[in-house]
């Protein structure tokens, strides 16, 4: 048997609502991780929602966490990434549930990872705009600034939900909001534990599902995660 | 007795069950050293400002930067409600954001735990 071939990877997919794809989102990650080498499973965490997303995910093969009450993007992640812990992964990845990412992205983070030794990588839309509208590319660059002010993290796309983390980035790596904000406060944690931070890119794939659904991330819900980074970043000044 | 006196005898009780409190949950591990300190910190400079009110009045005063009354009673009253309510809005504040993240524990745990409960029932 590889040594890859041993590598336990959790595929975790934090969902909302995502009744409509999600059956689709998981089948094309299973495809793709089907052809390599990892001995994968997928984890979706649906986050209270009120349609089909449980019974989709399942339908398609995944192993579903159901949250009792929706908490927010990054309580979702929380605890698949627990999950991942508990049940000895070696790698875990993050990914939308809306698929925006390519799953062939997912499988290229993981083989990053395992190439570079590093604890926490990002898939950047924003190496590669192509697919991106200006006001997102906007919004995304403006959000990495600020995450760069507040935390001193310099990342192109402090925003991206397809994330790869190693075994000890899996133990140590903590955060406390559960909204969007945990995109930027996960990268502040993870220099705050000296964990080895990279980047590769990835494409961005926009549908008109992803773009159209009330709830959608927009730029205007970036002020609210900056008001909660700046009074998270004073909370901690005071000490936390 | 002085009102300038009564007001840091008023408001010592409570600086120093607020300090005692920070002491406590740094000693019981529920604080870090840097919440203890900066707890500490705001505490120190909150009964540094009452016991020099009277210094602090004297000089706006007579460099013509403030045109009130001396302390009155009523003011006096005003002052200690202020630093009371303080106080329990700081105190609040800790124990909501320890409940918050209990709370936010739990949910997990019991997720992941019914999730691997209606698995192995579904194998059954």
């Amino acid at each position: 048997m590889s040594k890859l071939a041993s590598t336990r990877v959790a595929l975790v997919i934090p969902a909302y609502n995502e009744g409509e794809v999600m059956r689709g989102v998981v089948t094309d990650l299973y495809k793709v991780f089907k052809k390599s080498p990892y001995d994968f499973q997928i984890v979706v965490v649906d986050d209270g929602s009120k349609d089909n997303t449980s019974i989709e995910a399942k339908l398609a093969g995944a192993h579903v966490i159901k949250h009792i009450l929706n908490t927010g993007s990054g309580g979702a992640t929380a605890t698949g990434l627990s999950y991942a812990q508990q049940q000895c992964f070696d790698i875990a990845t993050t990914s939308d549930a809306d698929g925006q990412h390519d799953p062939e992205d997912v499988l290229k983070g993981v083989e990053e990872l395992t190439r570079k030794q590093a604890d926490l990588l990002i898939g950047s839309r924003l190496i590669n705009n192509a697919g991106m509208s200006r006001v997102k590319v906007l919004g995304n660059k403006g959000l990495s600034f600020i995450t760069y002010v507040l935390f001193g993290i310099n990342v192109t796309d402090s925003q991206s939900g397809l994330r790869v983390f190693s075994k000890r980035a899996l133990a140590e790596l903590k955060w406390k909001t559960s909204g969007y904000e945990f995109c930027s406060e996960m990268l502040w944690r993870a220099k705050q534990i000296n964990l080895n931070i990279g980047e590769f890119p990835i494409k961005a794939i926009y549908t008109d599902y992803s773009t159209g659904k009330p709830h959608r991330q927009n730029n205007w819900n970036a002020f609210n995660i900056v008001k909660t980074l700046v009074a998270r970043r004073l909370v901690e000044f005071f000490g936390e | 007795m002085s009102r300038y006196v009564l007001l840091v005898l008023l408001n010592i009780p409570l600086i120093f069950a607020a300090l005692l409190s920070a002491l406590v949950d740094f000693k019981l591990g529920k604080f870090t050293r840097k919440k203890y300190l900066s707890q500490t910190v705001i505490w120190i400079f909150i009964l540094g400002a009452l016991a020099s009110v009277k210094f602090i009045y004297q000089f706006l005063f007579s460099n013509g930067l403030t045109q009130t009354e001396p302390l009155s009673l009523f003011d006096v009253v005003q002052i200690t409600g202020i630093v009371v309510v303080l106080f329990m809005a700081n105190r609040s504040r800790i124990k909501l954001e320890t409940l918050e993240r209990r709370v936010k524990d739990l949910h997990q745990e019991l997720s992941i735990s019914l999730s691997e409960y209606r698995r192995e029932n579904e194998k059954k």
